[in-house]
């Protein structure tokens, strides 16, 4: 079935007109292939359509105020399920997370494609990857018992120095600096700087030698050539890069749930409160006790970071995949 | 592979410059070090408000001195690149070093094979261990495996093999359900066993690992696939074998390395997941070798069950279990990485010498 779609090239012709008496188990070959190929949408479906049936109560009691307002009082004669703090905080960790990440993450791919030589480049990008691979139960736990005090010191120092702006103000003179957005932030970029210097490695070391040879031959510096040729040409795959890693910060749940304080008082941009929200948090940290109009609640709240993350993810691969053409056989 | 400094052959010449160089790269941090020592300052302010600004400063004056504004630029960008990616491996180095050296301290040889029948929040360490939680993790993640690996690889095959025009978007699809986030596994796995009536045991928490699993497989697959040259196909399919024989006996022995890879860079990914098994899967104390039946440890939820609670001596067995999941991490994951540099080094002497 599949090897009937063809395009035109004349040796696929060619041997179709001759493998006759063999198509019989080639067919059943491509079959079976496609039947698993297909499964990754079955597998998408039955994600969306499970959660949605489980969702379904809270959303249609709550309504759109499921996603804007913040209460969440599940167990009251009237239920109320409010996400709107542990959306935005997600979001809001993500993006600090990915802004922490990304000079980190360009920086060692540039290091390891245009500086380091090969050997040294081997080695780099063998710890990079294996950084990847770290459980994020371990991160987590390295997380609250080493990370934490350093990052604490951090936000005080920051805090003190530039308390005037308001991402760095907190309304409590005695804050602890823990449990901080802040730390979930640097969290949550240790994870992600893996995902976004492995893409842009790849870009970079796929880059047309031509191209830099003649900004160098015309007088160019190392500098101008980052910033002219370099960046220019790897932009959209860097862009892809980062988004599969705010992709993986939305939907971190261990790691963020030993570092942040779960509120929902919501807390807009004061990174070093001691307040924040994350969705896939959130689901861990009620299950445990949730009653069971508290569990749809929790399968909506499932259900969203699904849907986000899966938009999310679904154009960084778009967008990647279009930047890396070697790529496509 | 483009090294910038190879070509430009005047840059690393002379004798001077290398000792400027050198210069230029210890004098900062001399001074921070001495600014923090002797000022007794705090390091994070002596490293951001003295060592920062001095080696910022005199980079800038090197590369001024150099080539003017376009060695200040030049010479900005490598510092700020060091820099970034210094901190990338601080980062890497710290979560390493603080594990291995406090899991240390927990380790013993009982400790990895005891399990902790009659261990409480505050036992002592001299009793009970991981043995339970590795033999469950090993079950767990052997089911996902059975499951996730053919299903991976004949996905991988489809991307690689097929002419369907409908690859693009499996690829996009599956690229997508690898930023599957672990807990909305786990929340669907925990979907179906409402409908289902199915009991927590083992095998949900394998199901709950299976789409975080599969995209890993069929990614790494897909890659060793491509890596096959296409003559080799081609020439098998000119032979007259039709195209699962060119796949059986000709691509798939050819791309054997990369397949394995895939094996253990998908376990890599999936024996550390904690969420998913913590929604699916009920804890066990003692050890359970059915996976079909009853509550079964693993090594990510002892983690977790252990690092809730207060007491040192938990958060001991918590340091002692991740170190042992991160040796566990660590073998896939070197084993994965030997697999991947032989085979560059392996094929073309093998070949030769087989015809």
């Amino acid at each position: 079935m599949a090897n009937e779609q063809k395009d035109g090239s004349p040796e696929v012709k060619k041997r179709k007109l001759s493998s006759g008496p063999l198509s019989k188990g080639d067919k059943w070959f491509f079959r079976a292939t496609a039947v698993s190929a297909n499964f990754a949408f079955v597998l998408v479906a039955l994600i969306v359509v499970f959660l949605f049936a489980n969702a379904w109560p809270t959303l249609s009691s709550q309504g759109f105020s499921f996603f804007t307002g913040s209460n969440w009082n599940p167990d009251a004669k009237h239920p109320v399920m409010q996400l709107g703090p542990m959306l935005w905080g997600s979001l809001l960790i993500g993006f600090t997370g990915v802004l922490l990440a990304t000079p980190m993450a360009i920086s060692a791919a540039y290091l390891i494609v245009y500086l380091l030589p090969k050997p040294a480049a081997k080695v780099a990008t063998t710890v990079i990857d294996l950084l990847a691979a770290l459980p994020s139960v371990v991160i987590g736990l390295w997380g609250i018992a080493v990370f934490t005090p350093v990052a604490v010191n951090w936000a005080r120092i920051s805090n003190q120095l530039l308390g005037w702006i308001p991402i760095f103000h907190v309304k409590d003179p005695n804050a602890a600096f823990t449990d901080s957005p802040f730390i979930a932030g640097w969290i949550v970029a240790v994870m992600i700087v893996p995902i976004i210097t492995s893409v842009t490695r790849e870009i970079f070391s796929q880059m047309d030698d031509g191209l830099i040879n003649g900004a160098l031959a015309l007088g160019g510096s190392r500098f101008s050539v980052f910033r002219r040729v370099i960046m220019p040409t790897s932009s959209s795959g860097i862009i892809g890069g980062i988004l599969l890693g705010l992709g993986r910060a939305l939907g971190e749940t261990v790691a963020i749930l030993y570092v942040l304080q779960l509120s929902f008082k919501i807390n807009f941009f004061s990174l070093l409160e001691s307040r924040g929200g994350a969705v896939a948090s959130w689901i861990l940290a009620r299950f445990g006790e949730a009653s069971n109009s508290e569990f749809h609640g929790l399968m909506a709240a499932g259900l969203v970071i699904f849907l986000v993350t899966l938009a999310v993810n679904m154009l960084a691969s778009f967008v990647v995949n279009r930047a890396q053409p070697w790529r496509k056989n | 592979m483009s090294n910038l400094a190879s070509r430009q052959p005047w840059a690393l010449s002379s004798n001077t410059f290398k000792l400027q160089l050198a210069l230029v790269s210890t004098i900062p941090s001399i001074i921070g070090v001495l600014f923090v020592i002797l000022g007794n300052l705090d390091f994070s302010i002596g490293l951001v408000g003295v060592f920062l600004p001095i080696q910022v400063l005199t980079v800038a004056a090197f590369g001024w001195r150099k080539a003017r504004r376009r060695g200040l630029s030049d010479a900005l960008l490598i510092f700020f690149t060091i820099f970034f990616s210094t901190l990338v491996l601080v980062l890497l180095l710290s979560v390493l070093g603080s594990v291995i050296f406090e899991g240390f301290k927990a380790m013993s040889p009982h400790f990895l094979y005891e399990n902790n029948r009659y261990v409480g929040t505050t036992t002592s360490l001299e009793y009970g261990g991981v043995g339970h939680a590795i033999l469950g993790t090993l079950l767990i993640v052997l089911l996902t495996t059975v499951a996730a690996v053919p299903l991976g690889i004949a996905m991988a095959v489809y991307l690689t093999q097929s002419q369907s025009k409908m690859r693009g978007v499996v690829r996009t699809v599956t690229q997508s359900l690898a930023g599957l986030p672990s807990v909305v596994a786990g929340l669907f796995v925990l979907a179906i066993m409402q409908f289902t009536h199915i009991e927590r045991s083992g095998f949900t928490g394998a199901l709950a690992l299976f789409p975080l699993m599969l995209p890993t497989v069929a990614r790494v697959a897909e890659e060793s696939l491509r890596l096959v040259p296409p003559d080799l196909r081609m020439a098998a399919l000119a032979l007259g074998a039709p195209n699962y024989k060119a796949f059986f006996q000709v691509v798939l022995p050819a791309a054997k390395s990369g397949i394995i890879t895939a094996l253990l860079l998908g376990l890599a990914r999936v024996v550390g997941e904690t969420a998913p098994l913590i929604l699916t899967i009920n804890m066990n104390n003692t050890t359970n070798l059915n996976p079909f039946n009853g509550p079964i440890a693993s090594l990510p939820t002892y983690v977790y069950s252990f690092l809730g609670s207060n007491y040192s001596s938990s958060q001991q067995r918590a340091w002692g279990a991740a170190l042992v999941l991160l040796i566990v991490v660590g073998i896939l994951f070197g084993s994965a990485r030997l697999l991947s540099r032989k085979k560059s080094l392996k094929t073309k002497p093998a070949k030769k010498a087989k015809k």
